[in-house]
């Protein structure tokens, strides 16, 4: 079909004074593929014109110099589309922001430039199809405990039905070891007794336990899901994963000079001391408790030592020290539990050296220097609690390259962004939750939990997705299954199939892919067109601006 | 059975809530008390030196764009919410909208209107350079037409006819199933802690003071007389974990050490001390970003308790220097007091219309320990930083996980 492309020229009410409007017209005109030239004074105010002009002259471009696209570029995109035009036909030249407003003095040259620019663009512009897609409403969570619970809990309520495939026989996770909360009635295993009896009521979970991902395939809306369970392997198909694999905690030998053993207590150990004091010997008259020793990540070791030294004054009414670096109290509700603390007598050490702890039966001693106090401080307790270091299950690192899904420094799953996109994985559709993401306190997990609900919610509820079809697109003359674009995309959107010929090529997938750009730019054989951005309308843009 | 909701704040955590909704198929009422949306969030700078340092400010702009054209959000600026009737899936908010004098449809922005008018500062302005939406708005205690004198400059030169006069104040009943509070915080005003000098030694500001001053020149001067800032003191915790503050506002430690690193970045002989009590390094990441630090920037524990201005207009810095066990004064250029997050003064006033409770220091309280969200009314939900301190990223979070609750109430009521 033959290029016709329409210019609207738009002076934003007659105040672009510095540009010369009749003399770029008269420019314009003089190039081929134009078919009128049009000034306008508000162009974003005069839509049933521009309507109007466009079909009387049965265009199939249409450049727009007007105000940043920012501002103005939906309102024309949906524009065309209400007339039967692919929005993506549409090219904008931003002469105010970006020329008028910024120069002084004429500037009809430099808004020529730019308005030539996005002409030659648009006359290489093809269209962009959009297609509803199905999408599969089922999840999958993968591990039963806190957060994989209550986010299949959440999701039901949402109208989603759900998988938990949990590795262990019951359901529970750490919440069968955890010892409670400071001045929460509920206790953990009667919070686990009544998730347990909603999930076994619930029409809308089905859980497996024993059960492990042997194999996924696909893509956000589709993925095939290879399930072990009892040495048995089937396939099942679902939406979206959301990931809730928890941490483990141990205490690493390395912070602490001795192996822990004998007076130097995890915080489960001193947990189970708590629940039954009339065992022990006697009463302990000095429990310490170790924090930031290993680093300084330690939200959640604080949150249990808080509790934990809370619960000792009141169960045993020993004299508690706590040694620290710098008290992590940025969550909700800490600096209250550390008051409390304070108020009830538990003493805080603050050290710059890593402590000195010997002995590890009978009493413990700590040697530190304390930076407030200015001088050493040698305690001797009785019981010693070290710092608990939160680590990443095991399985994870098998898991994540199976799922090509990236893992932290320190091994966690890697959200898409550390900070911007929380519960998001580098794949659409994959989603890490509570503390398989890293070292979270409670507040944070009770968060993302239908934080991430939500953004399932919105991917499965409709069971359909909308998408802009082959954006990015192989050309499969070219492409030479380097497997370049597949390692280089951050967002796995790439895969291998088989195409309508016998090779094997790249095939990139709409849902998947988040239009970054990447593979088009790395692929040696130059075969993938980001259409909007490829080599040809890139060249041509800058041929415009060529002296 | 009503199937919108009505989001309360116009802040990051608020426009997050009414994007989830709204993708999700939900109508959403987005009332908003300022001109523009955004929020305090939108106000602040990229941190960035070499690398990101993920402030997260960058997030904001593009989260505005998708509101403003999304088809299932209405936004109304200048809005407040005068009364609340009616229960769980059937509330019925009353709404005043103050007029903007402009018209929203025909504002193009153009900004001629400012050029003209005869006032200083000009009664007819853009919220800011990058509010949304972009459109003029008439300030009406400085518009010269509404102190009684004959001036219509503005409206005889708008190319688009937009502005409008005869604009009444309009009260608008909103019928929606459930509320979202996302009213957000007020930063802590540190004149209240007079010692430290603020308000009264031009060269002591604030984190809020940096941001902007970043935002909008870009590069940190003197505000006394324009030299380059060469020793340069943060001081942590100013209008938290203290009597009245008895919390972490959980944001300072961390923007101190960005405007710390990005202060080394532009100027690397500048001198920068970081006095605080605890650093709040947890985060991923952040450890690393921590000790990076460390090798440039100079930490003191204990935070100092008055800053005087010596006759050359150095600040004299009294603070004790706890491994030696003295007090110390020591003169620097510039200090910036890290403020922190307190609630809105105003909150007592939405907590009486809506019914919901306030906590301990003036945050909308939650129901229940363990879930931030839920109010003691049903159908009423918070998110961000009105029910406690929270960092960007924290905020959006929390914003997603109160549409979730949101959705969840308006299915169960289906």
């Amino acid at each position: 079909m033959q290029v016709k492309t329409g210019i609207f020229l738009c002076d934003c009410g007659g105040t672009l004074k510095n540009i010369d409007f009749p003399k770029i017209k008269e420019n314009l005109a003089k190039l081929e593929t134009i078919a009128f030239v049009d000034i306008s004074h508000n162009l974003c105010l005069e839509e049933r014109a521009i309507a109007s002009r466009i079909l009387r002259e049965d265009i199939n471009r249409v450049v727009i110099a007007a105000c940043s696209p920012e501002l103005c570029e939906d309102k024309f995109k949906e524009l065309l589309k209400g007339l039967g035009l692919n929005p993506n036909l549409l090219s904008i030249a931003n002469i105010r922001e970006q020329c008028s407003w910024v120069h002084e003095g004429d500037v009809t040259e430099e808004a020529l430039e730019l308005i030539t620019m996005a002409i030659n663009k648009a006359r290489l512009l093809q269209p962009v199809e959009r297609k509803e897609i199905p999408v599969n409403k089922e999840l999958l969570v993968v591990g039963g405990g806190f957060s994989g619970m209550k986010s299949a809990l959440e999701l039901s309520q949402l109208g989603i039905r759900t998988t938990i495939v949990e590795r262990e026989s019951t359901l529970g996770g750490k919440l069968r070891e955890l010892e409670g909360f400071y001045e929460l009635e509920t206790s953990p295993e009667e919070m686990l007794g009544s998730m347990i009896r909603s999930i076994e009521e619930d029409k809308n979970i089905e859980v497996l336990t024993s059960a492990e991902i042997a194999r996924v395939q696909g893509e956000a809306g589709n993925f095939a899901v290879r399930i072990r369970k009892e040495g048995k392997e089937f396939s099942r198909s679902f939406g979206a994963i959301i990931f809730a694999t928890g941490y483990r905690t141990e205490i690493l030998p390395q912070d602490f000079e001795l192996k822990p053993g004998g007076n130097i207590i995890s915080q489960q150990k001193l947990a189970q001391i708590l629940r039954a004091p009339e065992k022990l010997e006697r009463r302990p008259e000095t429990i310490g408790f170790v924090l930031d020793v290993s680093d300084e990540n330690s939200r959640l070791p604080t949150l249990s030592t808080l509790n934990n030294a809370l619960a000792v004054k009141k169960e045993l009414g020993s004299e508690v020290y706590v040694f620290c670096k710098n008290l992590k109290v940025d969550s909700e509700g800490m600096e209250k539990l550390y008051r409390e603390a304070r108020s009830r007598g538990v003493v805080f050490l603050k050290f710059e050296e890593k402590p000195r702890i010997y002995g590890g039966n009978g009493r413990v001693k700590v040697e530190a220097r304390d930076v407030l106090l200015g001088e050493e401080v040698t305690l001797f307790c009785d019981f010693l609690v070290a710092e608990e270091k939160a680590l990443p299950p095991e399985g994870t690192k098998t898991l994540s390259s199976m799922l090509d899904i990236e893992t932290d420094s320190q091994g966690f799953y890697q959200n898409e962004n550390v900070h911007l996109y929380p519960v998001t994985s580098g794949r659409k559709g994959m989603f890490f939750v509570g503390g398989c993401r890293g070292n979270l306190d409670l507040d944070r997990v009770l968060t993302d939990i239908p934080s991430a609900a939500m953004s399932v919610h919105e991917l499965l509820s409709l069971g359909k997705a909308m998408v802009e079809v082959e954006k990015v697109k192989a050309d499969t003359q070219k492409c030479r299954a380097c497997l370049t674009c597949i390692r280089g995309c951050p967002h796995k959107a790439i895969r291998l199939a088989r195409m309508d010929t016998e090779k094997w090529l790249a095939k990139i997938y709409d849902l998947a892919c988040d239009g970054c750009g990447i593979c088009a730019a790395i692929c040696p054989a130059k075969a993938i067109k980001f259409e909007g951005y490829s080599d040809e309308q890139i060249l041509a843009e800058v041929e415009a601006i060529r002296e | 059975m009503n199937e919108s909701v009505g989001v309360i704040g116009g802040g990051i955590s608020g426009i997050t809530s009414a994007l989830e909704l709204a993708n999700s198929g939900v109508r959403v009422y987005l009332i908003e008390r300022e001109a523009a949306i955004g929020g305090q969030a939108a106000s602040f700078c990229c941190k960035a030196t070499e690398v990101c340092t993920k402030c997260s400010a960058c997030l904001v702009p593009r989260k505005l764009k998708e509101v403003t054209a999304h088809p299932r959000i209405s936004i109304l600026t200048n809005s407040t919410v005068s009364n609340l009737s009616g229960e769980l899936s059937n509330f019925r908010v009353e709404v005043w909208q103050k007029p903007r004098y402009t018209s929203l449809k025909r504002c193009i922005a153009c900004g001629i209107c400012a050029e003209v008018c005869p006032t200083e500062p000009k009664a007819i302005h853009s919220p800011s350079p990058d509010a949304i939406p972009y459109c003029y708005v008439i300030d009406e205690t400085q518009c010269l037409h509404f102190r009684g004198q004959e001036c219509n400059l503005c409206q005889g030169i708008c190319p688009t006819n937009a502005i409008d006069f005869n604009l009444k104040p309009k009260k608008q009943e909103l019928s929606v199933g459930a509320i979202i509070v996302a009213t957000g915080f007020e930063v802590f005003n540190a004149r209240e802690i007079g010692s430290l000098g603020y308000g009264r030694y031009p060269n002591v500001l604030t984190g809020l003071d940096l941001e902007r001053i970043f935002k909008e020149q870009g590069f940190l001067n003197l505000p006394l007389n324009g030299k380059e800032a060469k020793k340069i003191a943060f001081i942590q915790c100013v209008g938290s974990r203290e009597e009245r503050h008895g919390y972490c506002s959980q944001v300072c430690c961390k923007y101190a050490m960005r405007f710390a690193r990005l202060i080394k970045y532009q100027n690397p002989a500048a001198e920068v001390t970081i006095f605080y009590i605890d650093l709040q390094t947890a985060g991923k990441g952040f450890t690393r970003f921590y000790e990076e630090c460390r090798e440039s920037i100079r930490f003191i524990p204990g935070v100092p308790a008055e800053i005087l201005e010596t006759t050359s207009g150095e600040l004299e810095v009294r603070f004790e220097n706890i491994p030696e066990g003295k007090v110390e004064r020591e003169t620097f250029d510039l200090v910036t007091l890290s403020v922190g997050i307190a609630p809105r003064r105003d909150s007592w006033d939405l907590a009486r219309i809506l019914g919901i409770n306030l906590g301990d220091y003036g945050f909308f309280d939650a129901k229940e320990p363990l879930n931030s969200i839920e109010t003691n009314v049903k159908g009423v939900f918070l998110a961000g930083t009105c029910q406690g301190p929270k960092d960007i990223p924290d905020s959006i979070a929390h914003g997603v996980a109160a549409a979730e609750r949101a959705m969840e109430v308006l299915e169960k009521c289906k």
